[in-house]
């Protein structure tokens, strides 16, 4: 396998496939095809899986590391996903054979089993039941989407932050001996603001007012959740 | 009144989605299709309702609203013709996330969620059918995500112009009111008419009641690089 995009390859294993809870769908045949043209791919900090704009994207299974999808223009950002190791990304315009929606930029160095466009176009064409996994992995960003346009119309930035906090807190919160939960930051000051839609001032000052509220606890790396009723209670809250 | 003739196979193949599909597949849809008319200003379904079905603009346009619960009305997009909404049943959401409603006079082709699935798990060709349409979906809330999230009111005011002017004019027009633009923009009518006398005076736009002649769209372009902006919803 050719080494490009700054990752570097390895041959995919049923192990790796295991970890991707969409794939456990598949007939034993599609799986055996999928292990055969998919390939492991290890890539840094910061790099491009896909940008917006470009022509369909291959898949991406998320084994380890983060990445963000989000939509750029000019200096605003927009970050619309997480998604977290077990997930797939990537591929978004290929039933219609538009340009890519959005950009994938990784955030941690990421291990993901990737699939070509090529292939992917192969397995949806003569595989069943790969089509209806692909289904469904469109359906679940569609559902997730669904979700944050309605936060972004109706919920002002306060709740919005709150929002974020709460589903980083239940996807990925471990439960912190003083009590409630904690979480790496992983994102800078300027990217919390990308995923709530506003200044980087204003998300400052909100983290500020959630800290002397007692509510979380920002360290350099981790955010502690301390008080998880009083934020759910804020995310609900529809200013608008 | 609802009218429930049924769907001719030469009309469903002017539905993108269905622009590649096998004779075959297109009669099996036809059977199963129902075509129903709306008078303008009518709901078509609820935010919260019961979700059930699939549907095509045939003629017309829909618009999507979402509701606060403070009862504040989000527009989020027109739906012209060719374009597919609902179909949340078959990504597993039982109540309708947004309502739909006419805003002329509209045409709408609608395929059970039921006679779908009864389709679906036959043809893996009307999956296909199928994730054309989620494809574009997924794109179209992508850039509603952003316009709500990243874009200033000007900009955001300026991309429902492009979006919804009709091109076949000599000039592109937008039939709409300042108030019916508003609430596509999620802001108040006075901020829509201050914006509009400004573009006037920039000789970008002509304003008349319920009628905007865009003089020079160029000038109204959205704040995005990327060239895929200027499609339809």
């Amino acid at each position: 396998m050719v080494n490009e995009a700054n990752g570097s390859y390895m041959m995919v294993t049923a192990d790796s496939l295991s970890t991707i809870q969409l794939f456990k769908a598949l007939s034993p045949r599609t799986h055996r095809c999928l292990a055969e043209k998919a390939v492991l791919a290890v890539y840094p900090t910061g790099v491009d899986l896909y940008r917006q704009g470009d022509p369909p994207s291959g898949l991406f299974a998320l084994q380890s590391g983060r990445v963000k999808l989000y939509r750029r223009s000019k200096e605003k950002c927009q970050i619309l996903a997480l998604p977290l190791p077990g997930d797939c990304l990537g591929a978004e315009s290929l039933p219609t054979g538009g340009l890519s929606p959005y950009s994938a930029t990784t955030l941690t160095p990421v291990k993901a089993v990737t699939l070509p466009a090529d292939v992917l176009q192969t397995l949806l064409d003569e595989h069943a039941d790969f089509q209806e996994v692909f289904l469904r992995l469109i359906t679940d960003r569609l559902k997730q989407f669904v979700t944050l346009v309605h936060d972004l119309a109706f919920r002002d930035v306060t709740s919005r932050l709150a929002t974020v906090l709460l589903a980083r807190a239940e996807l990925e919160g471990r439960p912190h001996e003083a009590g409630g939960v904690y979480f790496d930051r992983l994102l800078s000051q300027q990217e919390y603001a990308d995923m709530v839609g506003t200044a980087r001032e204003v998300v400052y000052r909100t983290f500020k007012k959630f800290e002397d509220d007692g509510l979380v606890r920002l360290t350099r790396d981790t955010i502690y959740i301390l008080d998880l009723d009083t934020l759910r209670v804020i995310a609900l809250q529809e200013a608008r | 009144m609802a009218d429930y003739s049924s769907v001719k196979i030469e009309e469903l193949y002017d539905i993108p989605a269905f622009r590649n599909l096998p004779d075959e597949q297109v009669r099996s849809l036809a059977a199963v299709m129902v075509r129903r008319n709306y008078a303008p200003g009518q709901m078509i379904f609820m935010e919260g309702e019961q979700a059930g079905s699939l549907w095509f603009v045939a003629a017309g346009q829909v618009k999507i609203i979402k509701q606060s619960l403070n009862g504040r009305i989000q527009g989020l997009c027109l739906m012209n013709r060719g374009k597919c909404f609902g179909s949340c049943p078959l990504f597993d959401m039982e109540k309708n996330p947004a309502s739909a409603q006419a805003l002329n006079q509209v045409t709408l082709f609608v395929l059970p969620d039921e006679a779908f699935q009864q389709l679906k798990t036959r043809d893996p060709q009307l999956v296909k059918a199928l994730l054309h349409v989620y494809s574009q979906r997924l794109e179209h809330l992508s850039r509603v995500s952003e316009v709500l999230g990243s874009w200033s009111v000007a900009d955001r005011i300026n991309d429902c112009l492009l979006t919804y002017a009709d091109r076949t004019e000599p000039q592109p027009t937008i039939e709409l009111t300042h108030e019916k633009l508003a609430s596509l923009v999620g802001t108040v009518r006075e901020v829509v008419t201050r914006h509009l006398t400004h573009l006037e005076k920039e000789g970008v736009v002509r304003n008349e009641v319920g009628r905007i002649t865009l003089l020079n769209p160029n000038a109204l372009l959205p704040p995005c690089a990327c060239p895929d902006e200027t499609t339809t919803p």
